[in-house]
């Protein structure tokens, strides 16, 4: 029997630390990054936010020059600003147009669809969810890309003297545009997924009953059913915001890498903080004074403070929406 | 009473076979199945001490390494040489690093960052040039631009923003230039073709020489639609589907660029004559510059003088650690590096004119063949 | 006059309806359009250059087949599905029997926000303490690793959900019957639960096949097949090729690349049909016994 108590006990701690391990990796994470980007955090403080010249100095020079106590290559200037534009600008086209087209997909898988169709395409789109984030750089770089420059690009830009920001040049397709609407495409299996769970979830009796009192289905979704989901749905298109400003690798192969801008119109080509990290990360190894590998990780650090914050808020709507239901979600 | 582990094991276990099962659909089961006689084959050749080399780094020097690495399999069947065109930068990071045991580079590197990595070795492994190229519809690829240092500086810092602009309409005077807005396309990532352009443009135009300078990574001048791409590959890439680009290209992409359509500018050299990269005009700057070559052969052979001087050339570096990490890789990459800096080896004529590279010269060998001396466990 | 009034507005009431289901057919339409976009793209460009010899050879600079590629991945996910495997169900486990409701949501918030970690976060530690600092290199363990820190938070969570979609009631029941605490945990709750961690476990590996921006500066990439060496020994795998090899100016890198992205779809989608076979026999019971 105290063999039993002890095999208990064992099992008890051993799931107890795995349990904590996530904890653990983040704190580890957390505490490497946070240590790697503070002297870059003493060398530029808050300008790092708020500057566009991005610039590891010169290599070539003899000896590092020191500045509020900490060296860094002369002529060394880290400005993110440029990244920051770019992060927030595609993820913002991306809500744009991924929000309404997944919300929209949703109402229609729940209430215009058969069960039974739908049961075929809803793991369709979750397939969408699936596939590889390189997968949809491929795509965007063969279909998107040039839908952009020929298409989509002359056309908006023609719009140029009522809003300024659509007038061109188009360029090659390589920019904001471009990523924002791939992005767009990768956050809808995201949302709309959340937004159909919300929806199966929504009490039949007043829906019903809006119905029977000669509501038209339309105004029962917009007056019975959107009040009950409003803050789950809130909380799944900021969770959807969230994997878009993290997102490296599509946005990387096709944002146009622009350097110590930030961009003049729409089509402009980008950077965004991830793909800064995973561009300049080998390069920024380089700088001898080590500056350069501490300022990314400064980005890294921000990414993770934005992923907090997102996440945290995310979940406060979420609970809350589950309230207004009465179910738990997810 | 063990069986609350056991049960935990069980399922533990029964979820990763499944998993394992799950995976292993199709192909991939065949794949899978292969896994592990593979690594049977590994582990067995191990005993026949296989040693893996890891090469990253320039893109320049990348497809001489990609013609190397199989001919060098027949002449040491038991290393496995995986090379990579990562970008100098990269080369010189992992290098110094220790993560790959070879580093490619087109820049050497610089006294602070062989302070901080002391024993790194940069060694000349052939000589390579590098060209300006552009993509405008309606010029013939036979016409070839006529093109200064400094009109090329001024593009590149934004103040000249159009093909038909009078600075290039004047070197250009039978070519009819379409008023098309001009496209830069520079590296994004650390690279020893921005190391080579950089230190043309500050040998050619004093507001460069004092604002972005050289290096392998700089901060490029703001100009409206400039690109940025990785890689040679990158930029051969970008540049070809840009119409009005311009870009600086490793001469080794020079057949790959030239078959896309991409027009090579005749650059003015230092005597002001224009002219290509070829075996002639390269070789007629290396004789120049090369006798300068110091002991550790860290060495800028930029903007020779002489009336037939190619203007941009370089020494391509293999980024060593003296030390390596034990005696069979440390052997092994010695190995490596005579067969590839050998006139019979590497250096043959047949791999070079493939990649418009010029042979290491006679009287360089021995530096090279001294540093590479120099590796030990 | 006044059912003059109540048909125009009930007109224009059942016109906005209208509209509104209109536009989300079309919504709906146009996210199919997409799938079959990228899935056409993907299978027509793929398997033109799908061959036999695509398993055999080795990738070489610029061409070559994908076998060390696709038993890379093969071998990065699996090490990692044995790291974080044994650990996110253990955790599932510990937050669904033992945590109490305050500490597991803590828990579960913080599973949330490590599943939101961008993944080249992951990539930077990664090489910057495993590679560069511990002096790992370039490895199949750092790359691993870093898969498996990106996978944890979904195994743990759906370990957990799956393990409460159990009732209480049962395992308690099942001790009152006499079982010991051990058996009765094995048999009553991780059995039923067995198909939803297993699903979870799926799930996390689909997420690790196709992750790039950790791998490239953890696994790094060889033209060789993997070795079982966990240190000092890179590793290729398949989204490399989709990203390097379209960078490349030459067709048969392109080509290269696409049947790359053609074979990591495929794996994507045995993944999603055995996670539905799964999910089906999962509900199935459950239904019957509730």
């Amino acid at each position: 029997m105290r063999r039993s108590r002890l095999w208990g006990r064992l099992f008890y701690g051993v799931t107890g630390f795995s349990a904590a391990m996530p904890l653990l990796v983040l704190l580890v994470i957390g505490g490497v990054l946070f240590y790697d980007a503070y002297p870059a955090w003493r060398f530029q403080g808050f300008s790092f936010f708020t500057g566009i010249d991005w610039n590891m100095g010169n290599m070539y020079a003899n000896g590092p020059m020191t500045q509020n106590g900490v060296q860094a290559a002369p002529g060394a200037s880290f400005g993110i600003l440029p990244f920051i534009v770019g992060t927030l600008g595609s993820s913002l086209i991306a809500l744009l147009l991924g929000v309404p087209v997944a919300v929209l997909t949703a109402f229609a898988l729940v209430y215009r669809v058969p069960s039974r169709v739908a049961a075929v395409l809803s793991p369709l789109i979750e397939l969408l969810a699936g596939i590889p984030s390189v997968v949809y750089g491929l795509w965007a770089l063969a279909v998107l890309a040039p839908f952009v420059e020929f298409q989509l690009g002359p056309w908006l830009a023609t719009l140029g003297h009522v809003v300024p920001y659509l007038a061109g040049p188009v360029g090659t397709g390589l920019g904001m545009l471009t990523s924002g609407l791939v992005l767009g495409v990768m956050i809808v299996p995201i949302i709309a997924a959340t937004t159909r769970d919300l929806l199966l979830q929504v009490p039949r009796l007043p829906m019903e009953g809006a119905l029977a009192l000669g509501m038209t289905p339309a105004e029962c979704l917009r007056f019975i059913a959107l009040p009950y989901i409003r803050r789950g749905l809130f909380g799944a298109i900021i969770l959807g915001w969230g994997r878009a400003l993290g997102e490296t690798m599509a946005v990387l192969m096709i944002s146009g890498n622009a350097d110590n801008y930030t961009p003049p119109n729409l089509y402009s080509p980008i950077s965004t903080m991830a793909s800064t990290i995973a561009t300049l990360l080998d390069s920024a190894l380089t700088d001898f004074s080590g500056m350069a590998v501490h300022a990314l990780a400064l980005i890294a650090v921000t990414l993770l403070i934005i992923t907090m914050l997102t996440n945290l808020f995310a979940r406060l709507m979420m609970q809350l929406g589950s309230r207004d239901i009465g179910v738990e979600v997810s | 009473m063990k069986t609350a582990i056991k049960g935990v094991m069980l399922a533990v276990t029964a979820a990763l076979t499944l998993g394992i099962a799950g995976y292993s659909q199709g192909d991939a089961g065949i794949a899978m199945a292969k896994t592990t006689t593979h690594a049977r084959a590994a582990s067995k050749a191990k005993s026949t001490a296989v040693v893996k080399l890891q090469e990253t780094g320039s893109t320049l020097l990348f497809p001489l390494f990609q013609l190397w690495a199989p001919a060098y399999r027949k002449v040491a069947p038991s290393v496995e040489l995986t090379p990579n065109g990562t970008g100098s930068g990269v080369g010189i990071a992992q290098a110094s690093a220790g993560v790959v045991q070879i580093g490619a580079s087109d820049a050497y590197m610089s006294n602070e960052q062989l302070m901080k990595s002391p024993g790194m070795l940069n060694i000349p492994m052939a000589i390579s040039a590098q060209q300006i190229m552009y993509k405008i519809p309606g010029v013939p690829a036979k016409d070839h631009l006529h093109l200064t240092g400094n009109v090329i500086a001024q593009i590149f810092l934004g103040k000249i923003g159009y093909w038909n602009a009078p600075q290039i309409q004047d070197l250009n005077k039978g070519i009819k230039l379409p008023h098309m807005a001009i496209t830069p396309i520079h590296r994004h990532d650390g690279s020893g073709d921005t190391f080579l352009f950089t230190q043309f443009m500050t040998d050619t135009n004093a507001q460069w020489a004092k604002t972005v300078m050289y290096g392998t990574s700089v901060s490029w001048p703001t100009v409206r639609g400039a690109l940025d791409a990785v890689g040679n590959q990158g930029v051969v890439q970008v540049a070809e589907r840009t119409p009005g680009s311009i870009a600086y290209v490793g001469i080794s992409w020079l057949n790959k660029a030239l078959s896309g359509g991409m027009g090579e500018a005749m650059l003015q050299n230092r005597a002001g004559h224009f002219l290509l990269p070829t075996e002639q005009t390269i070789a007629a700057a290396a004789k120049v510059m090369i006798g300068a070559t110091p002991k550790d052969e860290r060495i800028s052979l930029i903007y020779a003088p002489g009336a037939n001087s190619y203007p941009i050339i370089n020494y391509e570096y293999a980024i060593i650690n003296e030390k390596q990490s034990g005696a069979t890789t440390a052997a092994a990459v010695k190995s490596l590096l005579l067969w590839a800096i050998s006139p019979m080896g590497g250096n043959k004529q047949s791999f070079m004119s493939q990649v418009h590279f010029l042979p290491l010269p006679p009287s360089i060998y021995p530096l090279s063949k001294a540093q590479i001396d120099e590796i030990h466990a | 006059m006044a059912t003059v009034l109540h048909k125009g507005r009930s007109a224009r009431r059942s016109i906005q309806s209208g509209v509104l289901w209109g536009v989300s057919i079309l919504a709906l339409l146009l996210v199919l359009f997409l799938v079959v976009d990228i899935l056409w793209l993907v299978v027509v460009k793929g398997a033109a250059g799908l061959h036999v010899t695509t398993f055999s050879t080795d990738t070489t600079g610029i061409a070559g087949g994908l076998q060390n590629a696709i038993l890379g991945t093969l071998q990065l996910i699996l090490f990692s599905a044995l790291i974080a495997g044994p650990i996110g169900i253990l955790g599932g486990a510990y937050m669904a029997l033992f945590a109490g409701a305050r500490s597991a949501r803590i828990l579960r918030f913080v599973s949330d926000v490590m599943a939101g970690v961008p993944s080249i976060v992951i990539g930077y530690f990664g090489y910057t303490v495993m590679v560069e600092h511990w002096g790992w290199g370039f490895s199949s363990l750092a790359g691993a690793i870093s898969l498996a820190m990106l996978t944890l938070p979904y195994i743990v969570r759906t370990t957990e959900s799956s393990l409460r979609q159990v009732p209480k009631s049962y395992y308690e029941g099942a001790l009152a019957l006499g079982l010991s605490p051990t058996t009765a945990l094995r048999t009553v709750l991780f059995r039923p639960a067995l198909p939803g961690i297993l699903t979870g476990m799926l799930l996390a590996v689909s997420i690790g096949l196709g992750e790039t921006a950790p791998l490239i500066y953890t696994a790094g990439w060889s033209n060789f097949n993997p070795t079982m060496q966990l240190f000092k020994n890179p590793v290729g795998y398949l989204t490399y090729v989709v990203w390097t090899y379209l960078n490349e100016p030459y067709d048969a890198a392109h080509q290269l690349a696409y049947t790359a992205a053609l074979l990591l779809v495929l794996l994507v989608l045995c993944l999603h049909i055995v996670v539905r076979v799964l999910q089906r026999q999962g509900t199935d019971p459950s239904q019957t016994r509730s």
